[in-house]
């Protein structure tokens, strides 16, 4: 099916909700590195938006997942991060009473688990100043966004 | 020395509160019992306003990761029900596919992380791994299948991309049909690879019935296993209620102990989801999902709400063996390019779809310009919190001497086993890195 036109090496994942303000900076960010697409060939980029579990099945079978989310990390808002799984703990609260609880975290670990990820994942976590009900990034987040982009890229350069 | 129990499983999220589980007793005497869950999706209703008719869809695809499909087509259903819009056969048909999509890997996700794990009594997936890593697979693959499906059909596996009011901007060709057909029939195979693993834990199936009114979708013309059409139909109700009047059934009410709105019909409270749409319309299902059916020993009038996730499983039959027969339907026809065209229109209407986890409401007023100026939408959860409630109150003072532990679990499965939505709206990460 359309799956098959990807499955290239490299994935970058932008994950969150568009319409809670800064949550949805993964999913603005791919979207913009989506117009660059071009100039990586060999790098599909996925708005996986809120979909939790799915991004199993979009990191299976690459070589290397660039994961961009927002992240509560204790930094700054606004602050970017550049970090492994084995870097971190998750300290999200879980009831595991439904579905819609997602802990990127733990998918990756299933993942390894069972033989599916990836040899190499990076996550790049940005702080948020406003996750509530909102179309719009905080300024913070928005005067930083170019910033973002580079790092990014850098890191697709590499 | 009086004996104590106290159970507070506490979920808690940085936007949307809690969904906590209570239950305090002394001496076997309950003095609290309480399944307390806060609003999630209301504020979307906010945000909708102002914008115009064309984009609702897209917006509310996001309310929700896991049912975003199922959002955005009773999105679109009630905007074309203001804008007097029809659809041809075919795009009534690969939407109904794209429905299906949604429901199959919901339903396997359901059954597989969080039910199954509970049968084969481990914490969560994770450890079932190592304890029956073929059947993880099995899910994951099944999960796959509705995943690529989806984004075949919706332009993306989540948030879908191709709904418009009046149509699809895009649909598979017959090859890509052709591969899903091939593939679904090969998932066959997965599903009762998947049953069979269930059937041999099943015993694990808390044995609990409280009869309930049991609310869905009912389609009688033709007579079909609906998700998609229909009027409003009740196991307490002869009759059917048209989506316009979806008011009138879900009575919507505030409560103390919870910020989410409940609902009440003909009793104190109803249930939706899997086992909902069985016992309404159970002899419309498929012949694979009958047997399904009948293999659990599930037959209508099933007041076992454990059973859900059963009820699920039948369905994911009835699902692939539908695809592939309304597959043949379509291309037997031939595919045809059809454009998509509306314009704005004022008033005002309902659109209705089966979500995985139960009827969905979606209502909106436009003006003639096509903006939207009020949205109401009711979702699934809601409508089963009081009846969890019920089950709380009906279940504990039954088991209430097998210990903290047991009425823990079973409780938790038993919220489970409906799936509620919880905390959907954000994913994001919480962490802290290791020093």
């Amino acid at each position: 099916m359309s799956r098959d036109a990807l499955g290239k090496g490299i994935v970058v994942l932008g994950l969150g909700n568009l319409l809670m303000s800064d949550e949805g900076i993964g999913v603005r960010l791919v979207q913009q590195l989506y117009h660059s697409a071009d100039e990586f060939p060999a790098v599909d980029f996925v708005d996986a938006g809120a979909g939790g579990l799915a991004v199993l099945h979009h990191i299976q079978g690459r070589s290397k997942a660039i994961i961009i989310d927002c992240a509560y990390m204790g930094e700054p808002p606004g602050a970017i991060k550049k970090f492994t799984p084995c870097e971190v703990i998750s300290t999200k609260t879980i009831a595991n009473l439904s579905l819609h609880e997602a802990d990127l975290l733990r998918i990756i670990d299933l993942a390894r688990q069972l033989g599916q990820c990836p040899d190499e994942i990076i996550i790049f976590g940005i702080e948020p100043q406003v996750v509530k009900p909102g179309c719009e990034l905080s300024k913070i987040l928005a005067d930083r966004f170019d910033e973002y982009v580079t790092m990014i890229h850098r890191e697709l350069e590499d | 020395m009086s004996s104590k129990l106290n159970i507070n499983v506490h979920h808690v999220t940085r936007i949307e509160g809690h969904a906590n589980i209570v239950v305090n007793a002394t001496d076997g005497k309950i003095e609290k019992i309480q399944w307390q869950i806060p609003e999630a999706p209301r504020f979307f209703e906010v945000m909708v306003r102002g914008r115009n008719y064309e984009d609702i869809q897209t917006i509310v695809s996001r309310i929700c990761g896991i049912c975003s499909i199922t959002h955005s087509l009773a999105a679109t259903k009630a905007v074309e029900k203001v804008l007097g819009l029809e659809v041809s056969e075919q795009v009534d048909k690969v939407r109904i596919l794209m429905h299906y999509a949604e429901q199959l890997q919901t339903h396997i996700l359901h059954i597989g992380y969080l039910a199954v794990p509970d049968f084969f009594g481990v914490p969560s997936v994770i450890p079932l791994v190592a304890r029956a890593g073929d059947v993880v697979k099995t899910i994951i693959r099944l999960h796959r299948l509705g995943n690529e499906w989806s984004e075949l059909i919706g332009g993306r596996t989540t948030h879908p991309i191709t709904l418009r009011p009046g149509g699809l901007t895009k649909i598979p060709t017959e090859q890509q049909f052709r591969q899903l057909q091939q593939q679904l029939k090969s998932s066959i195979a997965d599903l009762k690879t998947v049953l069979n693993a269930v059937l041999s834990v099943a015993d694990n199936i808390p044995d609990f019935e409280r009869e309930t009114e049991y609310v869905s979708l009912r389609q009688d013309a033709p007579p079909t296993y609906t998700l998609y059409h229909g009027d409003i139909a009740s196991t307490d109700y002869d009759g059917v209620v048209a989506v316009d009047d979806w008011k009138t059934v879900t009575n919507e009410y505030v409560i103390d102990q919870s910020t989410a709105k409940w609902t009440k019909w003909h009793r104190d409270c109803y249930a939706v989801g899997a086992l909902a749409r069985f016992n309404n319309n159970a002899e419309l299902l498929s012949p694979m999902a009958k047997d399904a059916a009948k293999t659990f020993g599930l037959t209508k009038g099933c007041c076992n709400p454990y059973m859900n996730t059963i009820a699920q499983l039948v369905e994911c039959f009835h699902i692939v063996e539908t695809s592939i027969a309304m597959i043949d339907e379509l291309l037997k026809k031939g595919l045809k390019d059809e454009k998509v065209t509306s314009s704005p229109k004022a008033g005002k209407g309902a659109g209705c779809v089966e979500a995985p986890r139960g009827i969905l409401f979606h209502e909106y007023e436009f003006d003639k310009k096509g903006n939207c100026v009020a949205a109401d939408i009711c979702i699934p959860t809601n409508q089963n919190h009081a009846n969890i409630q019920k089950d709380f109150e009906s279940l504990v003072p039954q088991i209430i001497n097998q210990g903290e532990d047991a009425v823990r679990q079973k409780l938790e499965m038993l919220v489970r086993a409906y799936d509620p939505c919880v905390s959907c709206s954000t994913h994001m990460l919480d962490i802290r890195f290791v020093k």
